[in-house]
């Protein structure tokens, strides 16, 4: 039997696309986790770019954790991927403005991505050409998602009635 | 013949395919639904944390300046702000190098240093929030007229983060081997007296737009890079 490379990515496809929405439910899981025991901080966080008055970042930075878990575990079921993968996608863009913007303005800031962030310590440095970085891949996931949202071990196979 | 039967096939599989679009169209819209609502409700719950946070009853320390945030030391013409929090290692190196220069500075009546203690890092202490607990202390001891006796010996005892921190015991304890015994004080720390006014105090740093700590400022102009040096000749500038 000879198999197309067409026929072999038909098949690899679903498989990656597990893979990355899999990935992309753990950063949601990991980021919400890690900011859900403390929303004072999290407010903060928000706060530290200056976008808003602090009293809409105390809002911002309570619903956030929860939103990036609520995405995490709809990603990890894989209900709905095309829409959730789309709203990752749109969330991962809004960071990254916030990010190159806080960049523009030449804040001395964490990003908060994966922290309670806001504070940097002395000597520390910002590192937001990484965090850019690691948010497009973060994006690059997400897009791949909406465009290939059919995967492996997920409700919305089950409900689709697929194996 | 044949060709009727192919008919019926072909017939019967545009059928099939149309009921299988149709599912799928079912199935995306509801799930799209329950998506939506799911994130609405984890959104819902987040605020709700926020506003049900019980920060307990506000007592702004009588002794405090600046808004009811920092607490003086000395009456010298420039104003230098300190913020700090107690378990910060950074502030811990700021102490350490240059606490004593601005103790001497504040001495001879050249500067007004303004303790500004905040708890940011209140995740670092295994849920004892030590940071607040530390602050709040500190606005006791100030009320006794000994934030100073108490800043200095936190510092010196400065816990490391992702520890528990200084248990009450332990800060009252600290407390009275500098000569802060009273009862006022004890009861302030084993109640928590001014825990809520240290969760607006650092609500307000943060309003301040400041992120970290140490952030040092010297008549109002932030240091980026708060050395012994740098402060010593933010001082002598600014004074003039």
């Amino acid at each position: 039997m000879e198999t197309s490379p067409q026929s072999r990515m038909t098949v690899a496809w679903p498989w990656i696309a597990t893979a990355a929405r899999l990935g992309l439910a753990a950063v949601w899981l990991v980021a919400g986790a890690l900011k859900v025991g403390d929303l004072a901080a999290s407010a903060r966080a928000v706060n530290a770019y200056q976008v808003m008055p602090y009293d809409t970042a105390e809002v911002v930075g309570a619903v956030q954790p929860f939103l990036e878990i609520a995405l995490g575990l709809l990603l990890l079921i894989g209900l709905s991927t095309r829409l959730t993968a789309a709203i990752s996608a749109l969330l991962m863009v809004i960071f990254i403005a916030g990010i190159a913007s806080a960049w523009a303005r030449g804040l001395r800031i964490d990003c908060g991505c994966f922290s309670t962030g806001g504070e940097l310590g002395r000597g520390e440095d910002t590192a937001y050409g990484i965090d850019i970085l690691r948010d497009l891949a973060f994006l690059a996931l997400s897009g791949l998602l909406v465009w290939r949202p059919r995967t492996r071990y997920s409700l919305d196979g089950i409900l689709l009635g697929e194996r | 013949m044949s060709s009727g039967k192919n008919r019926a096939a072909k017939a019967r599989q545009i059928v099939a395919e149309q009921k299988a679009a149709e599912r799928r169209r079912t199935v995306t819209l509801w799930t799209s639904v329950g998506v939506v609502l799911v994130l609405f409700v984890a959104g819902l719950i987040g605020y709700t944390a926020l506003s049900g946070q019980d920060e307990g009853k506000l007592v702004i320390p009588s002794t405090a300046v600046d808004e009811g945030t920092a607490f003086a030391v000395g009456t010298g013409p420039v104003v230098v702000d300190v913020y700090e929090d107690f378990m910060c290692p950074a502030c811990g190196t700021f102490e350490a190098a240059s606490g004593p220069t601005l103790k001497q500075l504040a001495d001879s009546g050249k500067i007004t240093i303004r303790f500004h203690p905040v708890a940011i890092l209140d995740q670092y202490s295994n849920g004892t929030e030590y940071s607040t607990r530390a602050a709040a202390a500190s606005a006791a001891a100030a009320q006794e007229g000994k934030f100073t006796e108490l800043h200095d010996v936190l510092y010196a005892n400065r816990p490391e983060e992702n520890s528990t921190g200084l248990s009450d015991a332990r800060i009252i304890e600290l407390a009275a081997s500098v000569g802060l015994t009273s009862d006022t004080f004890v009861t302030a720390v084993n109640e928590g007296t001014y825990k809520a006014w240290a969760t607006q105090a650092t609500e307000t740093f943060s309003k301040r737009d400041f992120t970290g700590t140490p952030t040092i400022l010297v008549a109002g102009q932030q240091l980026e890079n708060p050395t012994t040096e740098l402060l010593t000749e933010a001082v002598t500038t600014a004074a003039g």
